[in-house]
C-alpha cells in the first residue's frame, strides 16, 4: 500500500522519438488508476517506467516520499501482471506463485500457506502441479494474478492482463480483479485501451494520447466532463456524435445555428462563449442524450438509415448535415429504416469544442 | 496421374532414405563389417582385441576424453556469455557478430595455416609478443613443444577459437526467441540480473543448449584433422586419429585396413553412448514446450 | 542526474573494453594469415614476423667483389644487409621476383647500375607486388585453377541434391504426419555419430563401382549425405513457418498442389532455402579430408592448399595466400547468409 507521483516523467527512444512527455501523476493509496488510451500513446511506456523495465529519460518517480527513479525493478517491492501473462514455462504453477516469496526468504511453511490461500483466491487450487502449458490461457492468466497478489507489494501493476481472453472471461475477470483490488486494499496501476474495461474498473482513468495526459479524472468526470474532443470520443459506445454549428446572438440570447436546426443556450453559457461570437465551434452530444419522439418541441426531424438492436437499447443510424449520427434509445422504441422521425437534445448534456484546439469550452 | 493423398508424405521423404541408405548406411554396414574381418578371410573378434591391447587405445581414449570434455564445457561458457553479450543489442553488435563468424568460415586447412605458422618457434605468436613487449628479443615460447598436458590445453584453445560461433549462433538464436516479459517478470518480481539469468533465462533456454552441447559434443569426439595438421600423427593420439592413422600411415600392416574400421565403429558407439547419457543427464527427454509469446 | 550519467559511463566503458578485446582475440590470428599472405618470402622467415607486409624495398647497389653487390635496407637493423653479390643482371632481377615479390626488368636494374660509373653507390626503392603470393601460388601450385572449378562444381551439385532431396523430406515433416516420423526426426542427427571419414573409405569401393570415383559427382554424393539431414531439419520449420492457409487459398482458386507449391510455398521459403544452399556451399567447399580420400587425381581447391601446407616445398606465405583465397568467398557468403540464418534459427535479430 504506497503512494506514487511521478513529476515531469519523460521518456525518449534514440534521438528523436519521444514516447512519453510531461507525465504529472499522483496516486493515492489504495486507489485503482487506469491508464487508457489507443495504441502507441505511451501508456504502457509509462507503466513500464514505473516498474523500473525502462528507464526515464527525464523526471522523477516517488515512491511514499522515496526517490525511486533510478532503483532497479527488484528492489521497488511491485508485482505486474503482463499482457502474455509471462508465466514461468519451466516451474510448476505452485513454483510460479512462490519464487519471488523464496527470493524475499521467507519459510518453507509461509510461503506454503500463502501459495495455497492466493492459489484458493484466483481457483487455481487444483492446478499447483502442473506446467503452465497444461494450462488454457485463461488459466494461465489467473496463474499471473495470483503470482502478483501472493507477494503482497506496494503496488499492484497490470499491463492490459484482459487483452487476450475471450469476450466472457475478459468481463468476469474484470469482476474478479476489482473484487481482488477491493480485499487487498492495494494501489493498482492498470493500463489499458478498452474505454469500457476503463469505466468499469477505475477509481480514476488518465487518458493519454501521443505520450501526453489528455485529462485525469473519475469515469464520471471523462464521460460527461470530457477535455477535448479525443476524449469525448474515445470514451463511451457509440460515440460523441460531433456537429458543427455556428454562436450567433440574437436578441441578446445565444443560438447554435446549424444549416438544419437551431438550438438556444443558457445565459450560462455566455461567459464562455463570448470569444466565440459568429464563429463556428463544435457541438458534442452523446447518443443516449438524443430524445426521439420527444415531449416537448422537436428540434429536427432525421430519417432513420439503419436500427441496430442491441437487446438492452437500440442504436439508430442516421445522417445529419450528411454525417452519420448514431442515437441511442430504449429496446421498445422502433423506428424502421426509411422513416422519420423528431428529435431533440437533452437539456444540460451539450459539449462544445474549439474547432482547432478541439479543447472543451 | 492419381495420387492418393496418404502416400504423398512417403513419396516425399523416399529419396531421402533411399540416399541415406545407398550413400550412409551402406558405408558404415561395410566398415562395421571389416572391423570382424581377418584380412586372410573370415569373422574374427582379433581386431577389437588388438585394438583394446595392443594400440595406443587407452591413450587415445584418454585424450580424447579430457580434449572433448573441457573444450565442450569451456566453449558453452564462454558461447553464452557471447551470446548473452550481443543480445544486449549494443551498438556495433551488427559488426561484432559478422566478426564473430568469420572463424567458422575458415576452412581447416585454413585455420591449420594460421595455428601452424603462430604457434612455431618463430611463428607470429611470439613475434606479437615480441612487439607487445612481453618478451625479449632472444626469448621465444615453445608452444609446440610443450608437454602433453599443455599442448592439450593449446589444442583447446585452437579448437574453441574456431567452433565457438557456430555454437554462439544457435544460442543466440535461442535467447532471442525468448519471451522477453519471461524475463521481466522475473526483474519486477524480486530476482536481480544474476538470479534472473540462472533461474529464468538459462532454464527457459535449456531446449536450445541440449541442441548446441549434444552437438558439439559429438564433433568434439571426433577431433583430429587440426592436431594432425599441427603436430603430425602418433604426437597426440586421439580417437579418430586413430582411424586415419591406420588408414592413411600404417597402410604397411595387413590388417591396417580392418583395425581402421574397428577404431571408427568403436568412436561411433562411444559418441552415441555419451550422447544418449548426455540427453538422459540433462533430462532433454522430459518435455515441456515454450509457452506464452 | 550526474551520478546516474557517470555510473553508466563507467558501465558502457567497461562493456565496449570487453567487447573490443574480444574482437582483437577473433581478428589477430585472421589478420596474422592475411598478412603472412602478402609477405614476401624473405620478409615471412624473418624474425620477429613484421606486423605489416612492406609495400617497398629500398636498395643499395654498390661494386661487389663478383660484380655487383645489392643490398637491402633492413627497418630492424637500422642499415643495409647485404644480399646478393653477382654480375649477372638477371640473378638480381630473379631474386627480387622469388624473395622479394618485386617485379622488374633488366633494364631497369641496368639503369641503376649505370649510374655506378659515376658514383660509388646507387640508392633506389622498389614497388613491392603485393598480390603477388596469390598469383604465385596459382601458378605454381600444380591443378590449382582446375581445382578451384572442380571445388566450384563441386558445391553447385551438392546444393542442387540436398535441397533438392532435403526439401522434399522438409516439407513432408512440416506438412503431415507419417509413421516413422519422430524416428527419422532423431535419425537426422544421428547421422553424425559415425566418422564421415570412415565413410569415406567404403565409399572409395562403391564409388568406383559405379564409375563415381575422382570425380565431381561422386564427391557431392557424400558430401550431400550431412547436408541433406541439416537441409530437412531448417525446411521443416520454413514451411511450418508458412501457413497453410495459403495453401488452401490456392487450391480453392484451382490450383493443382504442385502448382501452389511452385508458385507460392516455394518463393515463401526462399530465403530459408537460401540458407541451406549457403550451408551446403561452405560444407563442400571447405571439405578436405573426405576430398582426399576421394580423389586421386583431381583434387578439389580444399585439398590443393591442404598439400600445400603439409608438403616440404610449401611456402609459409604461399600457403597462407592459398588458405586465403579458399577463405574469402567463405567469408563473403557469410556476410549474405547472416541475414538468412536469421530466417533459418528462427530470427537472430541484431
Amino acid at each position: 500500500m504506497a503512494n506514487l507521483r511521478l513529476e515531469h516523467v519523460y521518456k525518449r527512444y534514440g534521438r528523436n522519438v519521444w514516447a512519453v512527455k510531461d507525465i504529472n501523476l499522483k496516486i493515492d493509496d489504495g486507489e485503482f488508476l487506469v491508464l487508457l488510451g489507443p495504441s502507441g500513446c505511451g501508456k504502457t511506456t509509462t507503466l513500464r517506467m514505473i516498474a523500473g523495465l525502462e528507464e526515464v529519460t527525464r523526471g522523477n518517480i516517488i515512491m511514499d516520499e522515496r526517490d525511486i527513479t533510478t532503483l532497479p525493478p527488484w528492489k521497488r517491492n511491485m508485482s505486474m501482471i503482463f499482457q502474455s501473462y509471462a508465466v514461468w514455462p519451466h516451474m510448476t504453477v505452485y513454483q510460479n506463485i512462490a519464487y519471488a516469496l523464496r527470493l524475499k526468504r521467507l519459510s518453507t511453511s509461509e510461503i506454503d500457506k500463502t501459495v495455497r490461500e492466493v492459489a484458493q483466491m484466483t481457483d487455481i487450487t487444483d492446478y499447483l502441479d502442473r506446467f503452465p502449458n497444461q494450462l488454457s490461457g485463461g488459466q494461465r492468466q489467473r496463474v499471473a494474478v495470483a503470482r502478483a497478489v501472493a507477494v503482497k507489494p506496494k503496488i499492484f501493476l497490470m499491463d492490459e492482463p484482459l487483452s487476450n481472453l475471450d469476450a466472457k472471461l475478459r468481463v468476469s475477470m474484470r469482476t474478479e480483479l476489482k473484487s481482488i483490488h477491493v480485499r487487498t486494499k492495494a494501489t493498482t496501476i492498470f493500463v489499458t485501451h478498452d474505454q469500457s474495461e476503463a469505466m468499469s474498473l477505475a477509481d480514476r482513468i488518465v487518458i493519454m494520447k501521443d505520450g501526453e495526459i489528455v485529462q485525469i479524472g473519475t469515469p464520471w468526470d471523462v464521460y460527461h466532463d470530457s477535455a477535448n474532443m479525443f476524449v469525448a470520443n474515445f470514451i463511451g459506445t457509440p460515440p460523441t456524435n460531433f456537429i458543427k454549428v455556428r454562436i450567433g446572438m440574437e436578441d441578446d440570447k445565444l443560438y447554435l445555428i446549424n444549416p438544419e436546426f437551431k438550438v438556444l443556450l443558457d445565459d450560462s453559457f455566455k461567459k464562455r462563449l463570448a470569444s466565440y461570437n459568429g464563429s463556428e465551434v463544435v457541438l458534442g452530444v452523446r447518443p443516449e442524450n438524443i430524445t426521439v419522439f420527444p415531449k416537448e418541441e422537436p428540434l429536427l426531424t432525421l430519417e432513420c438509415l439503419l436500427i441496430e438492436p442491441q437487446g438492452s437499447h437500440n442504436i439508430i443510424v442516421s445522417k445529419l448535415n450528411d454525417k452519420i449520427i448514431k442515437i441511442v434509445v430504449p429496446s421498445e422504441v422502433i423506428v424502421k429504416p426509411g422513416e422519420k422521425f423528431p428529435i431533440a437534445f437533452k437539456k444540460n448534456s451539450l459539449l462544445l469544442f474549439d474547432p482547432q484546439t478541439e479543447l472543451r469550452i | 496421374m492419381k495420387l492418393k493423398k496418404k502416400w504423398i508424405p512417403y513419396i516425399l521423404i523416399a529419396p531421402t532414405i533411399l540416399y541415406y541408405f545407398f550413400f550412409w548406411l551402406s558405408p558404415v554396414i561395410s566398415a562395421i563389417y571389416n572391423s570382424f574381418r581377418n584380412p586372410k578371410g573370415g569373422f574374427t573378434f582379433n581386431n577389437y582385441i588388438e585394438v583394446f591391447t595392443h594400440t595406443s587405445f587407452g591413450l587415445a581414449f584418454r585424450n580424447t576424453a579430457f580434449i572433448a570434455l573441457v573444450s565442450v564445457f569451456i566453449e558453452f561458457i564462454i558461447a553464452l556469455a557471447l551470446a548473452l553479450l550481443i543480445n544486449k543489442k549494443f551498438k556495433g553488435s551488427g559488426i561484432f557478430l559478422f566478426l564473430a563468424m568469420i572463424p567458422m568460415a575458415l576452412p581447416a586447412v585454413g585455420a591449420a595455416a594460421i595455428w601452424k605458422t603462430g604457434l612455431t618457434t618463430n611463428g607470429w605468436m611470439n613475434s606479437l609478443l615480441y612487439y607487445l613487449g612481453f618478451l625479449e628479443k632472444g626469448a621465444r615460447i615453445h608452444f609446440l613443444n610443450g608437454s602433453t598436458f599443455s599442448v592439450m590445453w593449446l589444442i583447446i584453445f585452437v579448437d574453441a577459437w574456431q567452433v565457438i560461433p557456430s555454437m554462439m549462433i544457435i544460442l543466440l538464436a535461442g535467447l532471442q526467441n525468448l519471451s522477453k516479459e519471461a524475463q521481466e517478470a522475473g526483474y519486477v518480481f524480486g530476482a536481480n540480473r544474476f538470479r534472473t539469468l540462472m533461474d529464468i533465462t538459462i532454464p527457459m533456454l535449456k531446449p536450445t543448449i541440449v541442441t548446441a552441447v549434444i552437438l558439439r559434443l559429438i564433433s568434439a569426439i571426433q577431433i583430429w584433422l587440426i592436431v594432425v595438421l599441427l603436430f603430425g600423427f602418433d604426437r597426440i593420439p586421439l580417437l579418430l586419429e586413430r582411424v586415419v592413422y591406420y588408414k592413411e600411415e600404417v597402410s604397411r600392416l595387413e590388417n591396417s585396413y580392418q583395425i581402421a574400421s574397428t577404431y571408427a565403429v568403436i568412436v561411433a558407439v562411444i559418441v552415441t553412448t555419451a550422447a544418449v547419457l548426455y540427453l538422459k543427464l540433462s533430462g532433454a527427454f522430459e518435455k515441456y514446450e515454450e509457452v506464452g509469446e | 542526474m550526474d551520478k546516474r550519467f557517470v555510473t553508466k559511463l563507467i558501465r558502457k566503458t567497461i562493456f565496449y573494453i570487453l567487447i573490443t578485446g574480444i574482437a582483437l582475440t577473433i581478428i589477430t590470428p585472421i589478420y596474422f594469415l592475411v598478412s603472412l599472405s602478402l609477405l614476401s618470402s624473405r620478409e615471412a622467415y624473418q624474425y620477429p614476423l613484421p606486423l605489416v607486409p612492406a609495400l617497398s624495398s629500398k636498395f643499395k647497389i654498390e661494386k661487389g667483389r663478383k660484380g655487383y653487390l645489392l643490398s637491402i635496407y633492413d627497418p630492424r637493423l637500422g642499415g643495409y644487409d647485404t644480399v646478393i653479390d653477382t654480375k649477372h643482371i638477371d640473378k638480381i632481377v630473379r631474386y627480387m621476383r622469388t624473395e622479394l615479390n618485386i617485379i622488374t626488368t633488366e633494364k631497369k636494374i641496368k639503369s641503376y647500375i649505370d649510374n655506378l660509373k659515376t658514383r660509388k653507390e646507387v640508392y633506389f626503392k622498389l614497388r613491392k607486388s603485393i598480390f603477388n603470393n596469390y598469383i604465385t601460388f596459382f601458378q605454381v601450385t600444380r591443378d590449382a585453377v582446375p581445382a578451384l572449378i572442380r571445388s566450384l562444381e563441386i558445391a553447385g551439385l551438392t546444393i542442387l541434391i540436398s535441397l533438392t532431396i532435403g526439401g522434399m523430406g522438409g516439407y513432408a515433416f512440416a506438412r503431415y504426419m507419417f509413421r516413422g516420423k519422430n524416428l527419422l526426426k532423431i535419425s537426422v542427427l544421428f547421422v553424425r555419430v559415425f566418422p564421415a571419414v570412415a565413410i569415406a573409405m567404403p565409399m572409395v569401393v562403391i564409388l568406383a563401382r559405379i564409375g563415381f570415383y575422382d570425380r565431381p559427382i561422386g564427391l557431392s554424393l557424400v558430401y550431400s549425405v550431412g547436408s541433406i539431414a541439416l537441409t530437412i531439419w531448417i525446411t521443416a520449420s520454413i514451411f511450418m513457418g508458412i501457413s497453410t492457409e495459403l495453401e488452401e487459398a490456392a487450391y480453392v482458386f484451382g490450383a493443382t498442389r504442385l502448382r501452389t507449391f511452385l508458385n507460392i510455398t516455394l518463393p515463401l521459403a526462399l530465403p530459408g532455402l537460401a540458407a541451406c544452399a549457403m550451408y551446403a556451399f561452405i560444407g563442400a567447399w571447405n571439405e578436405t579430408v573426405s576430398a582426399l580420400i576421394l580423389t586421386q587425381f583431381n583434387p578439389t581447391f580444399s585439398v590443393v592448399v591442404y598439400q600445400s601446407l603439409i608438403g616440404a616445398s610449401g611456402q609459409v606465405n604461399l600457403t597462407a595466400a592459398g588458405g586465403i583465397s579458399m577463405a574469402i568467398p567463405m567469408v563473403i557468403f557469410t556476410l549474405f547468409i547472416r541475414r538468412y540464418i536469421n530466417q533459418m534459427w528462427g530470427g537472430v535479430q541484431v
